[in-house]
C-alpha cells in the first residue's frame, strides 16, 4: 500500500485571512483518513483545493500520482466527492439525477444503469428510485448525495461532513456506508466536526484548528497527547470564571476548560481529585449535578490543545 | 452522451418541470398575443382619420417649396393628415409598400421649369389601395392645392397686367390704354400641372394579432434568458455547479452545455409559440418556414447571451427577477413589442439597433409580409452579434463560487 494523496505545504489564503495555513498530510491506499476540526477550521477549503475546485495560493498536492495544479482531468477522475450541501436536482428523481452524475463521469449505455442500481442499493432507496428527491427526508437526500459520488467506482473518495442535519438512523446508514465502501478498497477523506464519527470511522486523524494541522495521528496515538489522564467531566449549575480558577488551583488538577454547561477537567489520578473538586464547587455556589470519569477522547485531546470545545 | 449535452438535456428536463416558468415562458405570450391582438385588431386596419404621409419635394425650383408650404402651412389639413417632409422619393415609395404610409406625394425635380415652360407636368400621389377612403381624401387635398395654386398664379397674373397696363402708359405704342393680349404676357399657368394618382403595390398587411405574435415572441424568447440565468445561479447557490467542476468536465463545457440548454428550451418554446398562434389564432407567419426558424434560432442566442449576462450580474434569484425584466423590458420596448416600433419618439429610434427584440420582430414581420431570407438576413446578423456580446460579457464576468 502506498501514497495515494499527498498534500505538502498548502496555503489558501482570502486577502488577509489564511484559510490553510501551511497543511501536509499524506493519505495511504485503503484508508479511512479523517480530518476534524470546529467549523471554519479550514477543512472544507482543504477539500476544495484537493478536487480541484479552487487553487491554492501555495503548496502542492497529488492524487495518485498526478499533480492537481498540471493534471486536474486525471485527478478529477481519480476522485469522487460528496460534498457538504445535498447537490442535488430536486426536481429530478434519485435516478435521473444519479444517471445525470453517471454521464458527467463519463459512463453511458449498460454501465451507467447497472452504477446506478448499485448506488441505488447501496443507498436503500432503490424501491423509491423514481421519486423526486425534494420528496426524500433529510436523511435519505444524504444518502442519494454520497451515491452520486461513488458512481465511476473512484480510487479516492472525499467526503465533506456528509453527516450534518440528520437523524441517528439516517447517520448509521451512511457511516455503515463508509466502511462498507473502505472495505471494498475506496481511499476515503472523511472532514467532520463529529469526533464520534471520526473516532468510529478513521485509521489515522489530522485535527484542523484555525486553518493548521494541530495533531495527527492514530486515535491511540492522539489520545496520548493528553498523557494518559483522565478526562472528569462535571456538569454544574452555573460556571462561572471564578469558580474556574478555583478549580484549576486544586492540587492534581493539570487542566480545567468550561464546555457546554460542564467543567473539563483533566488529572492523572481522578480518585483523589473529585473529592476536593465537588468540595470546591458547593463552596463556590456552583451546585453539582453529575459527574462522568473517562478516558480520553477527541474532544479532550482538542480541548487539551485549544482550550477549546470542538462545538465552540 | 458528451457531458455538453448531458447537462443541456437535464436543464430542459427541469425547466419543463417548473410551472411557473412554463407559465410566463407560453402561457403569457399566448395570453397577451390573443388579448392585445382581440383588444388592437382594428388598428392599422381600415381607415383612419389620422393619416400619416409624406411630401418629398424634388423641385430644383422655388414652385414646388411654395407649393409644399401651402399644404403644410394648413392647419385643417393638418388636423387630418399626419405629415411629414422627406427627401429620399424611394424610402418613401418603400414605406408606402409596407404599408408604413397611407399615401405620399412626390413633387418632380423639373416642376418650376415645365410651369415656366407651360409644359405639363405631373405630381405623383402613391396611394395604399387598401386605405383608398385615407388616400384619396389625400389626392383630393394634392388636387385641391394645385388648383389653388392655378388661382393663386392667375391672380398673380392678372396684377402684373395690371402694373404692365400702369407703365405701358407713357410708352409711345399703339397699345396705349389697352390690356395686352394673352399672347403678350407669357401664360404661366398651374394649369398644366396635374395630379397622377398611382396605387402602390403593397406588401402583405399584417394583422394586429399576427402583429403581436411576432411582438410577443420576440420578447419572451428573451425570458428564457432570465430562466437559464436563474438555473446557473441556484447551480451556484445549490454546490451544483462546484460539483459539476469537480468532474472532469471543464468549465467551458459546463458554460456550453449550460448554454445549449437554454438554447433547447428557446426552440421548444418558439416551437410551441409558433405552432400555438398558427392553431389557435390562424396567425400567418408567412410561407418562409426556414427564415422564422433562422430569426427564432438567433433570437434564443441572444437568450442564451443575455442568460451568462445575467448570471453575472445578479448574486441570486432575486436579484435576477429584479434585473432581468427591466432589461428584457427595455428591450421589448425599443423593439416594437408594446407598440409599433415606428410610433416611438423619434429621438428613441437610435437606440433600437441595441435591441434584439427590435432586429427579431422586424424580420418577423417581414418574413410575415413574404420577404425573403437575404431580406431579414440583416437581422438575424444583428441578432446573433448582439447574442455574442452578451455572451462574451457574461462568461467574462461569471463567477462559479
Amino acid at each position: 500500500m502506498g501514497t495515494i494523496v499527498e498534500v505538502r505545504g498548502l496555503v489558501k489564503r482570502f486577502g488577509e485571512l489564511a484559510a490553510v495555513d501551511d497543511v501536509s498530510f499524506a493519505i495511504e491506499q485503503g484508508e479511512i483518513f479523517g480530518l476534524l476540526g470546529p467549523n471554519g477550521a479550514g477543512k472544507t477549503t482543504t477539500i476544495s483545493m484537493v478536487s480541484c475546485l479552487i487553487d491554492p495560493t501555495a503548496g502542492s498536492i497529488t492524487v495518485d500520482g498526478n499533480e492537481v495544479a498540471t493534471a486536474p482531468g486525471a485527478v478529477k477522475s481519480t476522485l469522487g466527492v460528496v460534498p457538504q450541501e445535498i447537490a442535488l436536482y430536486p426536481t429530478l428523481s434519485a435516478q435521473e439525477n444519479l444517471a445525470f452524475w453517471g454521464q458527467m463521469y463519463g459512463l453511458s449505455g449498460g454501465a451507467l444503469k447497472s452504477a446506478v442500481a448499485e448506488a441505488l442499493e447501496l443507498a436503500g432507496l432503490a424501491d423509491r428510485a423514481k421519486e423526486r428527491v425534494e420528496k426524500y427526508s433529510g436523511g435519505m437526500k444524504r444518502r442519494i448525495n454520497i451515491a452520486a459520488g461513488i458512481l465511476h467506482k473512484p480510487k479516492v473518495l472525499l467526503m465533506d461532513e456528509p453527516t450534518v442535519g440528520i437523524d441517528p438512523q439516517s447517520r448509521n446508514h451512511i457511516l455503515e456506508t463508509v466502511k462498507q465502501l473502505n472495505a471494498a478498497g475506496m481511499t476515503v477523506l472523511y472532514t467532520s466536526h463529529y469526533m464520534e464519527e471520526v473516532e468510529y470511522l478513521c485509521d489515522r486523524i489530522a485535527i484542523m484548528d484555525h486553518g493548521k494541522i494541530i495533531a495527527s495521528g492514530t486515535l491511540n496515538e492522539l489520545r496520548d497527547v493528553v498523557g494518559g489522564m483522565d478526562v472528569v467531566d462535571v456538569k454544574v449549575t452555573e460556571v462561572t470564571d471564578c469558580v474556574l480558577d478555583r478549580v484549576r488551583e486544586i492540587e492534581g488538577v493539570k487542566q480545567a476548560d468550561r464546555t457546554d454547561g460542564a467543567i473539563q477537567v483533566l488529572t492523572p489520578s481522578s480518585g483523589s481529585v473529585l473529592g476536593k473538586l465537588v468540595a470546591t464547587l458547593e463552596s463556590e455556589g456552583a451546585h453539582v449535578t453529575s459527574i462522568t470519569v473517562t478516558e480520553p477522547n477527541l474532544e479532550s485531546v482538542f480541548l487539551h490543545l485549544t482550550g477549546k470545545s470542538l462545538r465552540d | 452522451m458528451s457531458p455538453l449535452f448531458t447537462i443541456a438535456a437535464k436543464d430542459t428536463k427541469i425547466m419543463v418541470r417548473d410551472r411557473a416558468a412554463l407559465l410566463v415562458m407560453l402561457a403569457m405570450p399566448l395570453g397577451l398575443i390573443f388579448i392585445l391582438g382581440s383588444a388592437l385588431g382594428n388598428i392599422g386596419e381600415g381607415d383612419s382619420l389620422d393619416t400619416k404621409v409624406a411630401i418629398v419635394n424634388l423641385d430644383e425650383g422655388d414652385t414646388g417649396a411654395r407649393f409644399v408650404e401651402g399644404l403644410t402651412s394648413s392647419e385643417d389639413i393638418d388636423a387630418v393628415f399626419n405629415i411629414s417632409v422627406r427627401e429620399d422619393a424611394e424610402a418613401v415609395r418603400t414605406e408606402v409598400e409596407r404599408g408604413d404610409l397611407t399615401a405620399a406625394l412626390i413633387v418632380p425635380a423639373d416642376l418650376t421649369e415645365k410651369v415656366l415652360a407651360d409644359e405639363p407636368v405631373a405630381l405623383e400621389v402613391l396611394q395604399d389601395p387598401g386605405s383608398q377612403m385615407s388616400a384619396g381624401i389625400w389626392a383630393g387635398v394634392v388636387r385641391a392645392g394645385v388648383a389653388n395654386a392655378s388661382a393663386q398664379i392667375i391672380a398673380a397674373h392678372t396684377l402684373q397686367e395690371t402694373f404692365a397696363g400702369g407703365a405701358a402708359q407713357g410708352a409711345p405704342s399703339g397699345t396705349v390704354g389697352s390690356p395686352p393680349s394673352a399672347q403678350q404676357i407669357p401664360e404661366l399657368a398651374f394649369d398644366a400641372v396635374t395630379v397622377r394618382e398611382v396605387e402602390v403595390e403593397i406588401e402583405k398587411q399584417v394583422s394586429m394579432i399576427s402583429y403581436y405574435a411576432a411582438a410577443m415572441s420576440g420578447m419572451f424568447l428573451l425570458f428564457g434568458g432570465m430562466f437559464g440565468a436563474f438555473s446557473f445561479v441556484r447551480e451556484r447557490r445549490e454546490q451544483t455547479l462546484a460539483r459539476m467542476m469537480s468532474t472532469p468536465s471543464g468549465k467551458v463545457t459546463i458554460v456550453g452545455g449550460k448554454a445549449l440548454g437554454v438554447l433547447l428550451i428557446g426552440a421548444l418554446q418558439f416551437i410551441v409559440l409558433y405552432l400555438g398562434t398558427r392553431l389557435l389564432f390562424q396567425v400567418d407567419w408567412g410561407t418562409n418556414v426556414l427564415g422564422v426558424v433562422l430569426v427564432g434560432f438567433a433570437e434564443t442566442i441572444a437568450a442564451a447571451g443575455l442568460a451568462m449576462t445575467l448570471a453575472a450580474l445578479g448574486r441570486s434569484e432575486r436579484a435576477i427577477g429584479g434585473i432581468a425584466p427591466a432589461f428584457i423590458m427595455l428591450f421589448a420596448a425599443l423593439g416594437g413589442s408594446m407598440i409599433p416600433a415606428e410610433q416611438l419618439p423619434e429621438w428613441l429610434l437610435p437606440a433600437q439597433v441595441l435591441s434584439p427584440v427590435y432586429w427579431t420582430v422586424d424580420a418577423f414581420l417581414d418574413l410575415m409580409r413574404g420577404a425573403t431570407l437575404a431580406a431579414v438576413a440583416p437581422n438575424i446578423a444583428a441578432v446573433l452579434a448582439i447574442g455574442l456580446v452578451l455572451f462574451w460579457f457574461g462568461v467574462w464576468r461569471l463567477r462559479y463560487e
